[in-house]
């Protein structure tokens, strides 16, 4: 057995090419794992034993042909592996004492000569896909399907290879890393400080416990990862703390000053500060006053910036079309309103200073205040 | 525009010259399509002759650079196109023409007179190309996805007509429809699934191909106090741009969108009409085709476009060859229907309350100035669905019951007002109905 376990993939699959020749040929293979499941493996090998058939038989139970997965766990089964089915056959094998891997192969070859040659793997993977209808199953057919599976599942063959099966295998011998585990950890336990006693970070077996809290953090996955997400919070949350301060200034000065009165030339929009301050200066006539006004130059529209057009003697707002008087009165387009006015008055230096921190609008009577506007 | 502009037809003239080649080309495909397996001999020589005509334009456009043998339109042409269209000619003029099609789409859903249409179409956009501000525009990359949605529009439109008429002349007969006879189930898997990623890679792969060719519109930093003349938002949005232009914002902007998307998840529930389902219709489905077809075309596709190309610098109307001035001077005043009844019916000035009174006191004051608009608003959305009700829907109330029949008027007419303010800006220069600037409620 020693030497099986050694066997390699190509191995396997020449073992799985024999297996798919006795359990069953292609199209062969569904009518005697349907008709008498009991009777098909007995006639095929009578000579081998239980144990020799059960993969075979597993597989024929189900009223299937084996699938991949069945092919390759016989495959490792007779090379020893790791399976329960290969472990569940070992004992038996030896219970039975018997040359089974050697008979067995013998047996598969006699067993369906009408097979032929070996098949390839591609033909035996399209085989085993074939038996899996494709496409959507419908309920019926489910139903006949599982109906299938549990009454292969009750079959006496099953019932039979369960039964001879039901030895146990003994469990492997522990290796050695296994076993140095408890019993490192019931030591420093009971050494250790009385703190930390008992901890599952405290597995390195042997050491004395003298690290404390550096133990605590880092002793464990655990204790790394808390750590990490604690330090990410702690930098997430200073970072936080820096974002709301930015590195800006948070108020632009809201007082301007725009120069003297007798610089304004009359009846004209002066346009120059509206790149910087938003405003429009105007020196115009409102409700039958010569005065000096500023206005916002933002649309009461939606927000816009309207251009002042000197030909036509309007504010336009690119955005939809409002119009407005040098006034500020608003006469075409949705606008619904007139534009603001800012406060403005006479500084003691004698220039226009606009106050950007007052508006006045007119459609609730706030231009008749005299401090939006300074009278010339 | 006067006269071309040379520079401008030698940079296009390549472009014009490969066109007009892939019509040729296309042409000649469903010539050789309508010989080889339809057997329409005439009609197959009737294409090859049009192919041929492409294939001659070909090398004039090529040519390009002297205007005597440019395929164009011509000066006159173009400046008729231009004087005619306005808000109101175009808007209607489409609405006229959707009815044609619709009243006679037996006879354009032929494969023969689309095509013909499609060939126009083409032909048409070409000889435009040669104009510079008209191509200046269509070549806008921002404008390109806008060309794309109107070919698309109506060929899917058309598909969608010409099996709706196929399958109504099927069931006169008797028949069942066309998607009833080959009913056969396929499978997600590989059907669906597989038709969804050829599909998925085809688009990213034109994605793709689109962001090299075309360069995105980038445009200077954004300022607070510099707006871009025009302003324009995405394309998908110019249609609640233009509504924007004749409501408040609070109605355009945020009433009648929400009431759209409301009203289209209250379809299914306000929707009584059993047939149609799950195959191309018309005759048995009016009323939803007409509605949607009026919603979608109408009030959304036809102001994208409006918005797109001939919505210019100021939000201006500028006929399609006509080159984008920022100073083109167009006096409006628009007034409200207040201002009209007080100032020019009656001879007086507004009623004003008296400064100094209560709230109460100038909420009257305001009843009394908006009387006639009050009246008219609540008179639009509570006496006409009744009356509605009574006449013209007479079926649709009895079928639909009080409630669902009262969303279903109130929502077509919410739908109705847009167009309706649009056609009163137009023609009486008319801006609100009811005017209450002092509670931002303007409608």
């Amino acid at each position: 057995m020693a030497d099986k376990k050694k066997m390699s993939v190509a191995d396997m699959l020449a073992a799985a090419r024999k297996a798919d020749g006795g359990g069953g040929g292609e199209k062969s293979a569904e009518k005697p794992a349907d008709a008498d499941a009991p009777a098909a493996p007995e006639s095929v090998s009578p000579k081998a034993s239980a144990a020799e058939e059960q993969p075979t038989k597993k597989s024929a139970a189900s009223g299937e042909r084996p699938s991949v997965a069945d092919m390759l766990k016989m495959a490792r089964g007779q090379g020893g592996g790791e399976k329960p089915a290969a472990e569940k056959s070992k004992p038996t094998a030896k219970s039975t004492a018997k040359p089974a891997a050697k008979a067995k192969p013998a047996a598969k070859a006699t067993a369906k000569p009408g097979a032929g040659a070996p098949k390839d793997t591609a033909s035996i993977l399209a085989a085993a896909r074939k038996t899996e209808k494709p496409g959507p199953m419908s309920k019926a057919d489910a139903a006949a399907r599982s109906d299938k599976q549990g009454a292969g599942k009750a079959g006496p063959a099953k019932q039979k290879a369960a039964k001879a099966k039901l030895t146990v295998p003994p469990m492997p011998t522990k290796p050695d890393y296994a076993k140095g585990k408890p019993g490192a950890k019931s030591k420093p336990g009971a050494k250790g400080k009385p703190g930390t006693k008992g901890r599952p970070a405290r597995a390195k077996a042997g050491t004395e416990d003298r690290r404390g809290v550096m133990s605590l953090m880092f002793g464990s996955a655990l204790g790394v990862g808390f750590t990490m997400l604690g330090a990410t919070h702690v930098l997430w949350g200073l970072a936080t703390t820096r974002f709301m301060f930015p590195n800006v200034l948070v108020e632009p000065p809201s007082r301007v000053k725009v120069g003297f009165p007798a610089d304004f030339p009359q009846g004209q929009v002066v346009t120059k500060f509206k790149a910087q301050f938003g405003i429009w200066v105007v020196k115009g006539e409102y409700d039958g006053l010569q005065q000096i006004y500023a206005l916002k130059t933002v649309c009461t529209h939606l927000g816009c910036t309207p251009n002042w057009l000197d030909a036509e003697q309007k504010f336009k707002c690119p955005c939809h079309g409002s119009g407005f008087y040098a006034d500020g009165i608003n006469f075409e387009g949705p606008a619904p309103r007139p534009l603001e006015r800012y406060a403005i008055k006479i500084s003691e230096d004698g220039q226009l200073e606009v106050d950007k921190s007052k508006v006045f609008m007119q459609e609730k009577g706030e231009w008749n205040d005299p401090a939006s506007f300074v009278s010339v | 525009m006067h006269g071309f502009d040379h520079e401008h037809l030698e940079s296009i003239s390549g472009f014009l010259g490969q066109y007009y080649l892939a019509l040729a080309l296309m042409n000649a495909v469903a010539a050789f399509y309508v010989w080889h397996k339809a057997q329409r001999v005439w009609l197959a020589g009737f294409w090859a002759v049009v192919s041929t005509g492409y294939v001659m334009l070909s090398p004039l456009a090529f040519g390009g650079n002297g205007s005597w043998w440019m395929p164009t339109l011509g000066t006159r042409i173009e400046h008729f196109v231009n004087d005619m269209t306005g808000p109101v000619v175009y808007s209607l003029g489409i609405v006229c023409s959707l009815s044609t099609l619709f009243v006679f789409r037996r006879f354009f859903v032929r494969p023969v007179v689309a095509w013909t249409g499609l060939n126009l179409m083409l032909l048409v956009m070409g000889l435009s190309m040669a104009d510079a501000a008209f191509a200046s525009i269509v070549t806008k990359a921002d404008n390109v996805p806008i060309v794309g949605l109107i070919y698309l529009l109506c060929f899917f439109t058309w598909l969608a007509a010409s099996r709706a008429v196929e399958n109504d002349d099927r069931m006169s007969r008797g028949l069942p429809p066309r998607e009833k006879d080959d009913n056969e189930k396929v499978l997600v898997w590989p059907d669906l699934v597989y038709t969804e990623m050829i599909c998925m890679i085809v688009l990213t792969a034109g994605l793709i191909v689109w962001a090299i060719v075309l360069e995105a519109p980038l445009e200077e930093p954004g300022s607070t106090v510099k707006t871009p003349n025009p302003s324009k938002a995405p394309w998908y949005f110019l249609g609640l741009q233009e509504m924007l232009v004749y409501f408040d914002p609070w109605y355009a902007g945020i009433v009648l969108p929400l009431t759209a998307v409301g009203g289209l998840m209250a379809i299914p529930y306000l929707d009584f009409n059993k047939q149609g389902n799950g195959y191309y219709t018309i005759e048995q489905r009016k009323f939803s085709y007409i509605t949607f077809q009026f919603g979608f075309i109408i009030i959304w596709i036809t102001l994208i476009v409006l918005g797109t190309f001939l919505r210019g610098p100021n939000w201006n109307f500028f006929g399609p060859f006509e080159t984008w001035d920022a100073h083109k001077a167009r006096a409006l005043s628009n007034i409200n229907v207040s201002d009209w009844f007080w100032r020019d019916v009656m001879q007086t000035s507004l009623p004003k309350a008296p400064s100094g009174t209560g709230k109460i006191t100038e909420l009257a004051y305001i009843a009394q100035r908006e009387w006639l608009g009050l009246l008219t608003v609540l008179g639009y959305f509570m006496l006409l669905p009744p009356l509605m009700a009574t006449t013209v829907f007479r079926k649709f109330f009895v079928r639909m019951g009080f409630v669902r029949y009262m969303i279903m008027s109130n929502l077509l007419l919410m739908m109705a007002t847009l167009p309706i303010k649009m056609v009163l800006r137009w023609t009486m220069n008319l801006k609100y109905i009811v005017y209450i600037p002092e509670y931002f409620l303007n409608f």
